[in-house]
């Protein structure tokens, strides 16, 4: 086998042969992905090493009692050295081992199975709507460049774009909640069984697609304008093909691949934006066990938050990075 | 009946032109609040109930009795300021990495200044902020310093790409032939062609970096939690959102205007550039010594 083995499962190794420059991309791209992989948790592990002092007696914090700050050293083995710490961390890591949480003492994975519910179900339910809506957008946008329609929706996408999700959230809270009434303002009393109660999601997942919404569909709609523009749309419309026909069948295509990498782009943010509509809505999940931690100092917690995180965001960019190749192997990405 | 249209429309609402007027309009109120907000507030008044309505206080009063209105003037500067200072710092880590990398001609230092950079893109960057936050209570100049931090190793990749190409062409040659020093060359022939990309830059960036330093306050990192910041503002009253709503939409309109008043901004003055991209070119010539052929 002439190709590394980790790349076997990705696409038929005979394909691969015949396109170098391809293989040598993805196994570049992948060295990258293995290294950021290395970082994330290199600097995960780092933030025990920047503790100011004796890091047993800093994350004792407010309760500096000889017996809790002995605790902590051993729960952390902080008396071994680093190196060794750093080995045995990693090494529990790949069992799925994440340490135990130095306020509760309970297991850090059972954190995670809480909290993941709740982010997953908004985390699935914004990218699918996402693809939909941000796409129809800038198809929309398209249909005229300098329209009416155009100049509404491309002002609107940038100026979106730039608001925080925490100002955009609590206006739209002000109004649909509090002036309308007509949605909860938030997912208090709900628990985590948010699906029983769609009325609480509306909210969260509005103010958490509206960024990615905006950078997608001006993707979108400057590919389509690109497409539009070509000389194989003019041939077709020569054929008398019809106008719906060659903007959805013909032109769409072309102009969705750098929209799929920005669709793994925007998982930066919606990382990110969960945080933040999490705690805007008091939903349950992820980053309020992430936000939590981090006000109780509970490094364990934070550090195993931090590497599922950062690993998702890897993993994500790679896939799409590999999909764009895959799709338009003669756009440059970054390797 | 409708009137009939001519097929060359107006110059009409919402073009570039009028984008620009409209994101200076939306940044125009916030900003001169931020800045000249805190000349004009007098001496802190006596602390009254909180969140009561508008009755005698402009705005109402917030979780601390304390004068919505008057929070508000003060509340911009931090924002604004610290904004500024992150990108500014940003900018000036980015520059002489990238510029470096550009102009070595040593392929192993070019890539021991850009793969770490490259491996640091992958973290999220509110993420980022949140893990030093555990570790140390940044302050105002910490969480400066850290959003600058965060959004180095794009600045610098995206200064770099510019500057390759810029230090790629024959013009550069010539200048070394003639002697000129690493400086000048950098300087006064590289640097200024890469100008425009950096204007370019600059817009997206500030509208990046407003946005994480106004979350990260919000999440309150780097802030203090009584402190007079419109994102602080906007945390704590939304205990009191339904009793006394000014306190928390008035600072979170100003937040939203600055951040789409920015990017509106930015990208009209990038749509201008770029217009000035497709006339012939006008890169700066190289300076050569007077009187050399």
């Amino acid at each position: 086998m002439s190709g590394p083995p980790s790349f076997a499962g990705l696409r038929p190794l005979a394909s691969l042969r015949s396109f170098p420059g391809l293989r040598s991309f993805v196994v570049r791209r992948l060295l990258l992905g293995a290294g950021q992989t290395a970082a994330v948790v290199l600097l995960v592990f780092a933030l025990t090493e920047a503790l100011p002092g004796d890091a047993a007696v800093a994350l004792a914090g407010d309760q500096p009692d000889p017996a809790r700050i002995a605790a902590i050293r051993e729960s952390m083995a902080l008396d071994r050295p680093a190196y060794e710490r750093l080995a045995h961390w990693a090494g529990a890591l790949l069992h799925g081992d994440f340490g135990r949480s130095l306020v509760t003492g309970r297991p850090v994975t059972d954190y995670l199975a809480d909290g993941l519910a709740p982010t997953l179900l908004l985390a699935a339910l914004t990218v699918t709507l996402l693809v939909p809506v941000g796409t129809g957008l800038g198809v929309l946008a398209a249909r005229r460049e300098g329209g009416r329609a155009d100049r509404l929706i491309s002002s609107l996408t940038l100026g979106v774009y730039a608001v925080p999700e925490f100002a955009f959230g609590v206006l739209l809270v002000f109004v649909f909640a509090l002036r309308l009434g007509w949605l909860p303002p938030t997912a208090v009393g709900y628990g985590a069984d948010l699906l029983a109660h769609p009325e609480a999601l509306i909210l969260p997942v509005a103010v958490l697609m509206a960024r990615p919404v905006c950078s997608i569909s001006r993707l979108v709609r400057a590919g389509m304008i690109d497409a539009l523009a070509s000389p194989y749309v003019a041939q077709a419309r020569r054929y008398g093909i019809a106008p719906a026909r060659i903007r959805y069948a013909h032109a769409l295509p072309n102009a969705v691949a750098p929209a799929t990498q920005q669709l793994a782009r925007t998982v930066d943010w919606l990382l990110g934006g969960v945080i933040v509509v999490e705690a805007l809505f008091v939903i349950p999940g992820l980053g309020t066990v992430l936000l939590d931690a981090v006000k109780a100092r509970d490094l364990p917690v934070v550090q195993g938050l931090a590497v599922v995180f950062g690993l998702v965001s890897v993993v994500l960019n790679l896939g799409a990075d590999l999909v764009v190749h895959h799709l338009a192997p003669r756009t440059g990405v970054a390797a | 009946m409708r009137p009939l249209r001519l097929r060359a429309r107006r110059p009409g609402f919402l073009d570039r032109p009028g984008r620009f007027a409209l994101g200076a309009l939306l940044l125009a109120l916030p900003l001169l609040l931020a800045l000249l907000g805190p000349l004009l507030t007098g001496p802190p008044g006596p602390r009254q109930a909180a969140f009561t309505a508008p009755a005698g206080h402009l705005l109402g009063t917030d979780f601390a009795g304390q004068d919505v209105w008057r929070q508000v003037l003060l509340g911009g500067r931090s924002v604004v300021l610290i904004a500024l200072a992150a990108t500014v710092l940003c900018y000036a880590l980015a520059l002489p990495l990238a510029f470096a990398a550009a102009l070595t001609h040593r392929t192993w230092l070019e890539e021991l200044l850009m793969r770490p950079l490259d491996v640091l893109l992958a973290v999220p960057s509110l993420l980022m902020v949140l893990l030093v936050a555990t570790v140390f209570d940044p302050g105002a100049v910490g969480l400066a310093v850290l959003v600058a931090l965060v959004n180095v190793p794009d600045a610098a990749r995206i200064v770099r790409a510019s500057a390759a190409e810029a230090a790629a062409r024959p013009a550069v040659e010539a200048l070394r032939m003639q002697g000129e020093g690493w400086c000048r060359i950098a300087l006064g022939y590289v640097a200024r062609c890469c100008l425009r990309t950096l204007a370019a830059d600059a817009g997206v960036r500030m509208t990046g970096v407003l946005y994480l330093v106004a979350t990260a306050a919000f999440l309150g990192v780097g802030v203090a939690p009584d402190a007079a910041d419109w994102a602080v503002m906007v945390d704590r009253n939304r205990t009191g959102l339904f009793v006394q709503p000014w306190a928390v939409v008035v600072p979170a309109l100003l937040i939203v205007g600055l951040s789409m008043g920015t990017n509106l901004l930015g990208d009209a003055g990038l749509a201008g550039r770029n217009r000035a991209a497709a006339r012939p070119r006008t890169t700066p010539r190289p300076r050569t010594t007077k009187g050399q052929p």
